[in-house]
């Protein structure tokens, strides 16, 4: 494990100090993505108030303002973007200079992308994230999050951006099939906004959709930690809903290493 | 006349080579429109979930929003049609030196960068933009007359210039500081705050995209001159007027971008 | 046909700090660099010449080009090339130039040349019979009809750089600026290449402009030669001159039956010379020495009877000094009143 952490540490320090070197991409792009969440904010203070009920989809207003700002935070945490790495190397050709390296080239993605969630976190996440619980205590009168929640929602978080990562890698690997990528990706992003609750909770689905998202990961990425911090999952609930969690990492990565050998097969068979 | 003439020639022959070459893979093809046309799928279902709950957004209609919507999408799957290598211009063509080749062949340099490229992504937005205008029509809730259809062509081509000089101006940007694509990316992502009512939003915000990048003007504005029998044509008017200053500032900055460019490899 | 008068160009840069802890020091720095690529160079050239353009890497000269070409507006100073201000009159300039920029092709990428060929008839207005004139010229000395139908992208860099020539002069412009043509091609289609440009000269006057780090570009093309070095021009003349001026070295070399004989010698006080005049270098490994003299001082068989008197020779090798050298020698100690 040590020697392991030895090889492929370099990969995520890389790519903290990567990020760190776009001065002006390192302001902006946390103003674009606030955008949305500014947007998601207005739109449902408008909701709610043409609504006859306080409660809509299981959210009261208030619990509403902290999904739509901690559905930002987590998104842009765990959200990994390997598949374009996957996709670039896929139609470089460059993936078969992957298989003479004694390196894993997945855990070598998974590496760099953590350092990226690392930083991400750091800036600009953790910020927000202190700036709204003050803003939840003082503006809205909601009780602050407790210490084990912060660790409950900490580790859900960690088991999302496990899925995500994973779940990329395999996106990535259908640049074997289309070198038209940003395509695939406007396409992926759109459905993932919206099944993974970012758009809008995933209990305001009709409850058959509901029942079908039941069998799908898309609910582990992001709805899950923030159901958690908001204290919706309690009891057997809450450790249903993490052990779902686990299941899907287990699940995606024995996806990815099937889809992996199956590719490596054909590339070694065809010379890629 | 004849500049003319000669660079409708040169746009026939530049765009056709172009589409010569994306012919070559017509399922990328497929896909991106597909991309683009799923993408906007989406904002209405979401609007159809929230309707779930509640009758109505603020005295608006779900069928009402939903020509909002469509509306908004045509004058950007214009632009994004004819202008997306802007986008190149700001990410790519500065900071690594590409830009040289349009300094060096005796044509327009604005009109090569537009001539290099059509994006058919585009046909996605502009797919389910026609798909929910002409739904509106059947329901109803848009009225039909003389001076509204002919205002209808003139707000969509209006609100295209707008989005193509609100891009042509951040682009530009990457005249100083090589890589302008962030920048872009934000203005441009303002467009999607009209996509709804600007009412809903706090005073600075209405303020921000009515007048400083003014998006409410591509959309919703016009939009409800079309539903609204006592909403004035002038704000067509006010449109095309926002949409002549904005290209002049934007072709300026561009131009003088040009003069300050420094190229690559020093 | 061009005239260069007191050109510079500066570059303003962010100034850029090492380390992970320079990477975030930077995302607050405002400080800047002003580095000045071309200073104050002067030159004029005529119709029909060919001048070569040189000097190491990053001394300016593709600043320079770039100016002239109207991609870079000049800092200071002004330029002229066949009557027009390229960069105030971008669009008349770039009717009457050519370019070929080694690393990067002008063509459409993904087409057949034989396309990029159509639409820069267009897009330079050339008439149906000039282009079938011109087409034919340059079958005739490129050899185009080869591989005309052929997507750019899978010709060779050799037939690359044909298809690019060619592309740049269909419009037959006054002026052809050529960046490292010859760059990674060899031997054979190096030769072709510099043919071509020759007979291009003599056939319409072209005026050439060769910027290169191959000597036998310059040797075989140019007439004339412009050396820079960190923006200054410090020289501007015939290559001969160069040659007679700088190029007084020789160099000769010998294998010796046993070097342990003539270890430490000082050659020069044996033929009476300074130190400058005819130095030594002697090899113990391969037994090789080596002596560099003045052409004009001293003859091969002087220094050979000399040598021949201590040890004994196995092999002579004599050598004319190359124009690299003679560049690099400009290059580190400069040229006395000649800026």
């Amino acid at each position: 494990m040590r020697k392991r952490l030895r090889i492929y540490l370099p990969f995520a320090a890389n790519e903290l100090k990567r990020q760190l070197a776009y001065k002006g991409a390192f302001y902006l792009f946390i103003l674009v993505n606030l955008f949305g969440s500014f947007i998601s904010y207005y739109l449902w203070m408008a909701i709610y108030g043409s609504s006859e009920s306080a409660v809509i989809g299981g959210l009261t207003q208030k619990e509403m303002v902290v999904y739509v700002f901690m559905v930002y935070v987590t998104a842009s945490v765990v959200t990994a973007s390997i598949s374009t790495i996957v996709s670039d190397d896929v139609v470089k050709g460059t993936v078969a200079m992957n298989l003479i390296k004694p390196i894993d080239y997945r855990l070598s993605l998974i590496a760099m992308a953590s350092g990226n969630m690392v930083y991400r976190f750091l800036v600009p996440s953790v910020f927000i994230w202190i700036g709204l619980e003050i803003y939840k205590i003082n503006a809205l009168g909601l009780a602050p999050v407790t210490i084990p929640g912060i660790f409950l929602y900490l580790f859900s978080c960690i088991m999302s951006f496990l899925i995500c990562v994973l779940f990329d890698f395999c996106f990535g690997m259908l640049a074997f099939f289309t070198t038209y990528i940003f395509g695939m990706r406007m396409a992926k992003e759109a459905l993932l906004s919206f099944l993974t609750g970012q758009l809008i909770p995933i209990s305001f689905f009709p409850a058959a959709m509901q029942k079908v998202f039941d069998f799908l990961p898309f609910s582990s990425m992001v709805y899950t930690p923030v159901m958690i911090y908001l204290g919706k999952y309690t009891g057997e609930t809450l450790v249903f809903m993490m052990l779902r969690q686990a299941l899907w990492v287990v699940i995606l990565y024995a996806a990815g290493s099937l889809i992996w050998r199956q590719v490596t097969k054909r590339l070694i068979v065809l010379g890629g | 006349m004849n500049t003319v003439k000669r660079y409708l020639r040169l746009y026939r022959v530049l765009v056709t080579q172009f589409l010569k070459t994306i012919m070559q893979s017509r399922v990328d093809f497929l896909i991106g429109l597909l991309g683009f046309f799923f993408t906007q799928v989406m904002g209405i279902a979401f609007l159809y979930l929230v309707f779930q709950q509640i009758p109505n957004l603020q005295g608006w209609t779900l069928d009402q929003l939903i020509f909002i919507y469509g509306f908004a999408q045509i004058p950007r799957g214009i632009d994004h049609l004819f202008t997306d290598n802007i986008w190149l211009v700001a990410y790519r063509l500065v900071i690594n030196g590409d830009f040289d080749r349009y300094m060096l062949r005796p044509m327009n340099i604005f009109f090569q960068v537009i001539a290099e490229k059509l994006q058919p992504d585009a046909l996605g937005e502009l797919l389910i933009g026609t798909i929910l205008v002409v739904r509106s029509l059947s329901k109803g809730i848009v009225i039909v007359d003389g001076l509204h259809i002919g205002l209808f062509f003139v707000s969509i081509f209006a609100g295209a210039l707008i989005y193509t000089s609100i891009k042509l101006f951040f682009a530009s940007l990457a005249f100083w500081v090589k890589v302008s694509g962030p920048f872009l990316q934000i203005a441009y992502d303002m467009a999607n705050f009209a996509k709804y009512p600007t009412e809903i939003y706090s005073k600075g915000v209405r303020f921000l995209i009515t007048w400083v990048i003014p998006f409410a003007f591509v959309a919703y504005l016009p939009a409800s001159f079309f539903m609204k029998a006592e909403t004035s044509a002038g704000v067509v008017g006010i449109e095309c007027g926002i949409a002549f200053v904005l290209w002049w500032i934007a072709y300026a900055l561009f131009h003088r971008g040009t003069q300050v460019y420094e190229s690559a490899g020093n | 046909m061009i005239e260069v008068e007191h050109i510079s160009k500066d570059f303003v840069a962010p100034k850029k700090y090492p380390g992970l802890r320079g990477a975030v020091k930077g995302l607050f720095s405002t400080e800047k660099v002003v580095k000045t690529a071309v200073d104050d160079i002067s030159f004029s050239i005529d119709t029909g010449e060919i001048v070569g353009y040189i000097g190491s890497n990053g001394a300016g000269k593709s600043t320079t080009i770039k100016m002239m070409t109207g991609i870079l507006v000049p800092t200071k100073g002004t330029c002229s090339v066949a009557g027009t201000n390229p960069s105030r009159n971008r669009k008349e300039n770039a009717q009457n130039i050519g370019v070929v920029f080694g690393q990067r092709t002008q063509l459409w990428w993904d087409l057949p040349l034989s396309e990029s060929f159509t639409i820069l008839k267009e897009i330079y207005n050339v008439s149906d019979t000039d282009y079938a004139e011109q087409m034919e010229f340059l079958n005739r000395v490129l050899e185009l009809q080869d591989f005309f139908d052929r997507p750019v992208r899978t010709l060779s860099l050799g037939q690359r750089m044909r298809a690019d020539l060619g592309a740049a002069l269909l419009h037959n412009p006054k002026v052809l600026y050529l960046d490292e043509p010859t760059i990674g091609l060899d031997l054979v289609v190096k030769d072709n290449i510099r043919k071509a440009i020759k007979e291009i000269n003599e056939k319409y006057q072209t005026t050439v402009i060769l910027t290169t780090h191959d000597i036998g570009d310059i040797e075989e093309l140019c007439s004339r030669i412009i050396i820079i070095d960190e923006g200054r021009k410090i020289y501007d003349g015939s290559l001969c001159d160069l040659k007679d001026t700088y190029g007084t070295k020789r160099k000769v070399s010998m294998e010796v039956k046993q070097p342990e004989k003539i270890k430490g010698l000082r050659l020069h006080t044996v033929l009476g010379m300074q130190e400058n005049e005819c130095s030594v270098e002697l090899n113990q490994e391969s037994s090789t020495l080596c002596v560099t003299f003045d052409k004009h001082r001293l003859q091969v068989p002087q220094i050979l009877s000399a040598v021949m008197e201590m040890v004994e020779v196995k092999d002579v090798q004599i050598q004319e000094t190359e124009l690299a050298e003679i560049v690099k020698e400009i290059y580190n100690h400069g040229v006395g009143g000649e800026t």
